[in-house]
């Protein structure tokens, strides 16, 4: 049995060996190599988006899917990261929102504050997981500028049907 | 093949640069107009008008300028006079789509907190006849 499995064994690396040469495998390593380096700079999903950043040293504590997290101090609505996206990303199926509510939030791990779009995802009906309707430095409907009561999915191309809400890092505010 | 590899991790090691702080002004039109107006100013068609072609014109005219502070969006935002006056002349320095000429002078707070205490009612129409005046001026 065993000298079966290494004769096998070696009828198919001496097939391999008389097939390939070093140089077109070096080639393929470098093929590797580059695609892999470039597939994160792909645009995918990013064109609507203002640059999407972190925060300084990493210093990001909390759960994305919390409605305690940092980042959703202004939140209203449902969170994309339970929703089969993230944080700052849509959900399969969906479209980010181009207009937005911004507002600023604290980030306890940097102690700086950091300005936040709240991009809705659109397209979709609504998630229905992990509400957060947290609101610091909301104002009422009558200063519709600094409202985020408002479904932000109207100034979509995709419809007016609200799916979730990112938050994404958008500026460091001092 | 190692060099355009090298060049795409570099391009990585950009993109993950620790932001820098963001200038008051700038972070002014982030928290009050880039919601609707987005970072470069171009706005939704048809739902946000855009403002890569429309401050500088405006901002040429004495009753382009006051449209440009009366602007509902402007004018009942809760930024100061000297806010809105620094706030204005950065986005037409940097939002415009065409270089600013010399002639462009700077807002002032004095000059805000005169425009913005006259309502303006009607938003669209005033902003197209001031355009349409500022293209028939333009040789």
């Amino acid at each position: 049995m065993h000298n079966a499995f290494d004769a096998l064994v070696e009828q198919l690396a001496r097939a391999m060996a008389r097939r390939s040469s070093r140089r077109r495998f070096i080639g393929g390593v470098g093929t590797l190599l580059f695609g892999a380096a470039c597939v994160p700079l792909l645009p995918v999903a990013r064109g609507e988006s203002p640059r999407a950043v972190q925060p300084d040293n990493g210093a990001d504590p909390g759960d994305p899917q919390s409605c305690e997290y940092w980042r959703h101090c202004a939140i209203d609505g449902y969170l994309c990261s339970c929703c089969g996206g993230s944080v700052h990303s849509c959900p399969p199926g969906t479209e980010p929102s181009a207009v937005t509510w911004v507002g600023t939030c604290h980030n306890p791990g940097d102690g700086h504050d950091y300005i936040v779009s709240y991009n809705d995802c659109c397209g979709k009906t609504e998630c229905g997981r992990c509400l957060c309707n947290r609101n610091e430095g909301d104002k009422p409907l009558y200063m519709p500028f600094k409202s985020n009561d408002y479904n932000w999915c109207a100034g979509s191309q995709v419809g007016i049907a609200y799916h979730c809400s990112t938050a994404r890092i958008v500026g460091l505010a001092k | 093949m190692l060099a355009l590899a090298g060049a795409c991790l570099s391009l990585q090691v950009w993109a993950a640069q620790p932001l820098a702080p963001t200038p008051p002004v700038q972070a002014n039109y982030m928290l009050n107009c880039m919601g609707c107006h987005l970072a470069d100013g171009s706005g939704a068609p048809g739902k946000v008008p855009s403002l890569r072609d429309s401050l500088l014109p405006l901002a040429l005219s004495p009753a382009g300028r006051a449209y440009l502070v009366q602007v509902p969006g402007v004018a009942q935002s809760p930024l100061a006079d000297e806010e809105i006056a620094q706030l204005l002349a950065w986005m037409v320095r940097n939002l415009g789509a065409r270089a600013v000429p010399p002639e462009f002078v700077d807002f002032t707070a004095s000059e805000v907190a005169g425009y913005r205490k006259s309502p303006l009612v009607n938003v669209r129409e005033t902003r197209a006849q001031l355009l349409a005046a500022a293209q028939r001026l333009t040789p």
